[in-house]
């Protein structure tokens, strides 16, 4: 617009958004409804000029939140439209604030694939990441030859330096077999630390909950925040698992058949007494269909059991039988409420 | 526009001189109209240059109450019409596209969610309440219907417009023009 821009007050971009929303909706209603309010908004425009100046800057806004690349899309999505009934805690850092969402994976449809490029955010960082699309498995050779499986819908950020090779697990789950090399190898996912001490584990982040299992060699895990040694470090050896729990804020040591260690490279999803918020954001890395919990109660409740990944909505399914829930699916998506009786309101 | 031209030439005089005149005091509030339903400049453009040439095209032009109404009306309707086009398309190339071609997808160096274009967006959205911001983006990025967001979050759907509203407000007011990529 050429002309000097007319400075617009809040109350008048509210009205403009008020507008904006109510021509959205219209596209339901019947023609006299619809022509309705379009004559109301058209008599709107005509009051001052800058009533329609406002209009177009707000839907010159909506255009472009509507019109973003697929991955920055993504992104928003992930952080700002998880389920409200899910936990949610910010971190200082960005990467984490997405990462954390382990719901997030909910809204990551499809895309991306496996991608690896150089991420400076706000030019600060300067490392490696990896992306994997639901549903989707890849596998990744770090620099230092060290084989990575990712799962679906996985990030992992790769920091190597002189001294050390550090590596954070954003979100997701990821396979590691470590190459060894005089330099520490480091993994942190959530609040964790773990240490390889010559090994093959598996790391599995949802959101602040992180699961590590061991299927060869040993791995030290501790608080990441907390200064060497630390004296609540666990040590888990071939066969066995840590657990840790953001409710508690504990590491919990458990066996784990070797079997069912990274399962998921066979396209198996193991779950041994796990909360069925962390179930489902699992599921999600896999399901093209992304499955919401509705009832933030349903959350408590836990499951054992081992889904196949091809097959997900057969134990959607089969779910109600299991547990106290009511299965809703819809052509995008599948909620999961309480069984019948209260509704909340 | 010579297609337009022309057609205002072959329309009766008197009638197509009205809606020259009806062209040149609504254009500006169409475009405005049909951006805000169809997302998309270029489509609006279209539709709206469809929409002169229905008006020009009309048989018993005499018959119509309000002209000014009438034009919004055929907007409103060839704008839903094209929304329904682009979701069949879009469903379509989704289910028809091999994977291999979201493999193939580059992604810039610098990704734009992380650039300083979206930092005041997602700072904005950041200060606002967990629904006030889920229900903005559910809509206005995910692309969801109303009524989808209304089901998906338990809200009215009167409630999720009322979140939208106000995030939209709130961002607008907060970050400046962004530059069209």
């Amino acid at each position: 617009m050429a002309e000097t821009p007319i400075p617009l007050d809040d109350k008048t971009l509210l009205a403009a958004a008020d507008w904006w929303t109510r021509l959205r909706d219209t596209g339901n209603n019947t023609d006299n409804v619809s022509d309705d309010v379009t004559e109301q908004w058209l008599e709107w425009t005509l009051l001052d000029p800058r009533h329609m100046e406002a209009f177009e800057r707000v839907t010159a806004l909506g255009m472009q939140l509507g019109n973003l690349d697929e991955l920055t899309r993504q992104r928003f999505i992930s952080e700002f439209a998880r389920p409200v009934s899910a936990p949610r805690r910010r971190s200082r850092w960005p990467l984490a604030v997405v990462a954390m969402t382990a719901a997030a994976s909910v809204a990551l449809m499809a895309l991306v694939g496996y991608v690896a490029w150089t991420l400076r955010y706000e030019g600060e960082l300067s490392n490696k990441v990896y992306v994997s699309a639901v549903a989707q498995k890849e596998e990744i050779t770090l620099p230092d030859g060290t084989k990575v499986t990712l799962g679906g819908a996985s990030r992992l950020t790769a920091d190597f330096s002189h001294k050390e090779r550090r590596v954070e697990l954003n979100e997701g789950e990821a396979f590691f077999q470590i190459e060894p090399d005089a330099r520490p190898f480091l993994v942190t996912a959530g609040a964790l630390a773990i240490r390889d001490i010559g090994t093959a584990f598996d790391v599995r982040r949802t959101g602040q909950h992180v699961s590590v299992a061991v299927s060869q060699g040993r791995v030290q895990v501790s608080d990441k925040s907390s200064r060497r040694p630390d004296p609540k470090a666990l040590e888990a050896g071939a066969g066995q698992r840590i657990f840790f729990d953001p409710a508690t804020a504990a590491l919990h040591l458990g066996d784990i058949a070797p079997e069912q260690t990274a399962a998921w490279r066979d396209d198996r999803l193991e779950f041994i007494d796990e909360p069925l918020d962390v179930v489902v954001a699992n599921i999600n890395r896999y399901s093209p269909r992304p499955l919401h919990i509705v009832d933030s109660s349903l959350e408590a409740l836990t499951f054992t059991g081992s889904i196949k990944t091809d097959a997900i909505d057969n134990w959607v399914n089969a779910l109600p039988k299991v547990l106290p829930v009511q299965v809703k699916a819809t052509p995008d998506q599948i909620v999961l409420s309480r069984a019948q009786g209260k509704s909340s309101p | 526009m010579d297609k337009l031209e022309k057609t205002i030439d072959d329309a009766a005089p008197g009638y197509a001189a009205q809606v020259a005149e009806l062209f040149r005091e609504h254009n500006r509030a169409l475009i405005a109209f049909l951006q805000c339903k169809l997302n998309s400049v270029h489509d609006a453009q279209e539709v709206a240059q469809e929409t002169f040439m229905r008006m020009l095209t009309l048989d018993r032009p005499e018959q119509i109450g309000s002209l000014r109404a009438y034009l919004f009306r055929i907007a409103s309707n060839l704008a839903v019409d094209r929304l329904r086009m682009h979701k069949v398309r879009s469903d379509a190339a989704r289910e028809q596209l091999p994977e291999e071609i979201w493999h193939g997808v580059p992604v810039p160096e610098r990704h734009a969610y992380a650039t300083e274009q979206w930092r005041g967006i997602r700072e904005a959205l950041r200060e606002l309440p967990e629904k006030t911001h889920q229900a903005f983006v559910m809509h206005v990025i995910e692309g969801r219907d109303f009524a989808v967001v209304a089901q998906t979050m338990k809200l009215s759907e009167r409630m999720v417009r009322y979140h939208v509203t106000h995030a939209l407000a709130y961002c607008r007011a907060r970050v400046g023009d962004l530059e069209m990529p």
